[in-house]
């Protein structure tokens, strides 16, 4: 225990406590789930106020524009709130502005939602460097962020055309994720999508085994993974040899968490190439690709050699 | 700090207790696993040493724990890979490397119905591939219960592999079961089996507009979003050596969106995330085809709601 710092009693102050707003809240409750009770304080500062206001004026252009569509009445907003939406430009317009019933809200709520993007990266990295530590979580946003900037913003600009990109809109959203695919030749001949896919099943896996792993040794305190981090207990025992008896292999409590950072960004990162190469310029259908590349099971079976 | 703090005596308690001198045994750096592997190795508290007093296979082979749930799965493993490689690559239809994703099983023709295929005829491979693949994935799953029982944890990990076991059964036994006929099945084959996704969802009109898809894809991003979050918390916190402890993680999150669920608290979240996800998904197949036939037109119902049918 030589390493270890004591529990602090005071859990209101932290370090870099400027900024800090309101007061620690204790909902007992929760701890009967197994959930810390404690709400608050929180931290307002430039990078996350920026994003919270950049935000907001996306949501606020997104409801707005979708309740106009419906005359303002509100029955019928809530009727239609999954399949209003607002569009992009259309190829007309090119990259240049478009009348804003005519995909003009569409750019300008998209650029809020950018810069409400970046801006909750730079608030993810700033705070853990005034923390004093790493900003790993700034890191692994970095997958997201790639996805959604190529999706929205660069394979568009490449395209030199907006409406490639989705509307704003629920089932606008699905719509454009299903004709993407078709009008691409099958996204499941991708396979950056087919990686995407791997990493996405294989991050709920790996949530399912480390999830599982620690809540079946809470009352060893194999959830306090700081402090197993610097000094393995009784609880990270036996995590580890509950896998190696199961699969002959075992990360350890740091390294699980390494496995976890990867397997998530590489999610987001394999899709945005993906999504970036389905284009004219590189592959126009992936049927074609999958037949070329002899991956495809053949209409008629060849004979046997 | 979840599980020191007092609980709300009025509500029943799901949270959990410490158990005293746990912590006490933490070593800085740890022990190797020759130092601390033979104190759990210990026989017995096995489901076969509780039940019959005694298991024929309670053993180990190198790492590897095996048991008598361990034999049923190996065999199951053995079977069910010779017939899987046996059809999809010997019998494949290009050269081997290529076998591997192009090659297929397809399941029994719909003639017959819920019979089983004798040798030689279609379906009979198929049929022989999901029976051992059954025995090794129930084999699996019976074994991390044995295992959690000899390392005296609760039984979260085994639930979580009956879980996504539960998709197997759902696809291969219980929906064509529930259809009538094996044909049912889904082709194995790595891309065949992505063409039978693809052409399942489009059967059914569009699986994009399948409520309980929708809510199984957000159990799979909202697993990733968690592992995202929850992995680079601690390995930004890992380093950490200030006062705060490993407290300095809830105070990161706190900063950031003003609660924290503490340590224990995501793991459990996560749990039930991935393991939620992957039940919708069981139920948005077992749905389609046998309930539903058009996820286009299920959604008819939301217009025709009487609390705005005229608008």
């Amino acid at each position: 225990m030589a390493t270890m710092n004591p529990i602090p009693t005071d859990l209101e102050l932290g370090p870099a406590s400027k900024g800090r707003i309101g007061k620690a809240v204790e909902l007992p409750i929760l701890e009967n789930f197994g959930l810390d009770s404690q709400i608050g304080p929180t931290f307002l500062g430039f990078w996350n106020i920026l994003a919270y206001i950049t935000g907001g004026i996306f949501t606020f252009i997104w409801l707005t524009v979708m309740a106009a569509q419906v005359s303002w009445n509100p029955v019928a907003f809530a009727k239609y709130f999954f399949v209003l939406q607002i569009d992009p430009p259309s190829s007309y317009y090119g990259l240049g502005f478009a009348p804003l019933e005519q995909g003009g809200w569409w750019l300008i709520s998209t650029f809020f939602l950018t810069i409400s993007i970046l801006a909750w990266f730079m608030f993810l990295f700033t705070r853990a460097r005034t923390l004093g530590i790493r900003p790993y979580l700034a890191y692994g946003f970095t997958g997201a962020i790639l996805l959604y900037l190529v999706i929205y913003i660069i394979r568009p600009m490449w395209m030199a055309d907006w409406s490639e990109a989705p509307p704003h809109g629920i089932k606008a959203l699905l719509d454009w994720t299903n004709n993407v695919s078709v009008r691409y030749g099958n996204f499941y001949y991708n396979p950056f999508h087919m990686l995407s896919i791997f990493f996405l099943l294989g991050s709920t896996v790996l949530l399912a085994m480390h999830a599982g792993t620690i809540w079946a040794l809470e009352k060893y305190a194999a959830h306090e993974e700081w402090d197993e981090l610097q000094a393995p207990g009784t609880g990270t025992e036996r995590a580890q040899l509950f896998w190696r008896w199961c699969m002959g292999f075992n990360a350890n409590a740091y390294s699980i968490h390494l496995w976890a950072f990867w397997f998530a960004w590489l999610c987001g990162v394999t899709g945005a190439i993906g999504i970036f190469v389905s284009m004219p310029d590189f592959v126009n259908n992936w049927f074609q690709w999958g037949i070329e590349a002899g991956i495809v099971y053949p209409e008629s079976p060849m004979p046997q050699p | 700090m979840s599980g020191t703090k007092a609980k709300d005596p009025r509500f029943p308690d799901f949270g959990f207790t410490v158990i005293d001198g746990a912590r006490a045994t933490r070593v800085p750096g740890g022990r190797t696993v020759e130092e601390m592997e033979p104190e759990y190795r210990i026989k017995g508290r096995t489901t076969f040493s509780s039940l019959f007093k005694y298991d024929p296979f309670d053993f180990w082979v190198g790492p590897l724990y095996v048991g008598f749930w361990g034999f049923v799965s190996v065999l199951g493993i053995i079977f069910g890979t010779y017939f899987y490689l046996y059809a999809t690559v010997v019998r494949g239809p290009y050269a081997l490397a290529q076998n591997f994703f192009a090659g297929r099983i397809d399941p029994p023709p719909a003639e017959i119905g819920l019979a089983l295929a004798s040798p030689g005829q279609p379906g009979y491979l198929w049929q022989m591939t999901v029976f051992f693949a059954t025995m090794a994935f129930f084999g699996w799953f019976m074994r991390q219960v044995d295992i959690s029982m000899k390392l005296n944890m609760g039984y979260h990990i085994a639930v979580a592999y009956g879980v996504v076991f539960s998709a197997w059964c759902t696809l291969q036994i219980i929906r064509p079961i529930a259809m009538g006929m094996w044909h049912e099945g889904f082709v194995l084959g790595v891309m065949p089996h992505l063409d039978w996704i693809s052409n399942f969802g489009y059967r059914y009109n569009n699986f994009f507009y399948n409520p309980f898809h929708a809510i199984g894809i957000c159990g799979l991003f909202g697993s990733t979003w968690l592992l995202a979050c929850h992995g680079s918390l601690i390995l930004s916190g890992a380093q950490y050596r200030g006062p705060e402890g490993g407290d300095i993680e809830n105070i990161f999150f706190r900063d950031a969106i003003i609660y924290s669920i503490g340590e224990s608290g995501i793991h459990r979240l996560g749990f039930i995330f991935a393991c939620g996800g992957v039940l919708s998904a069981n139920l948005c197949i077992l749905l389609s085809g046998w309930i539903v036939d058009d996820w286009v037109s299920f959604w008819n119902f939301w217009n025709v709601l009487p609390w705005w049918s005229g608008v």
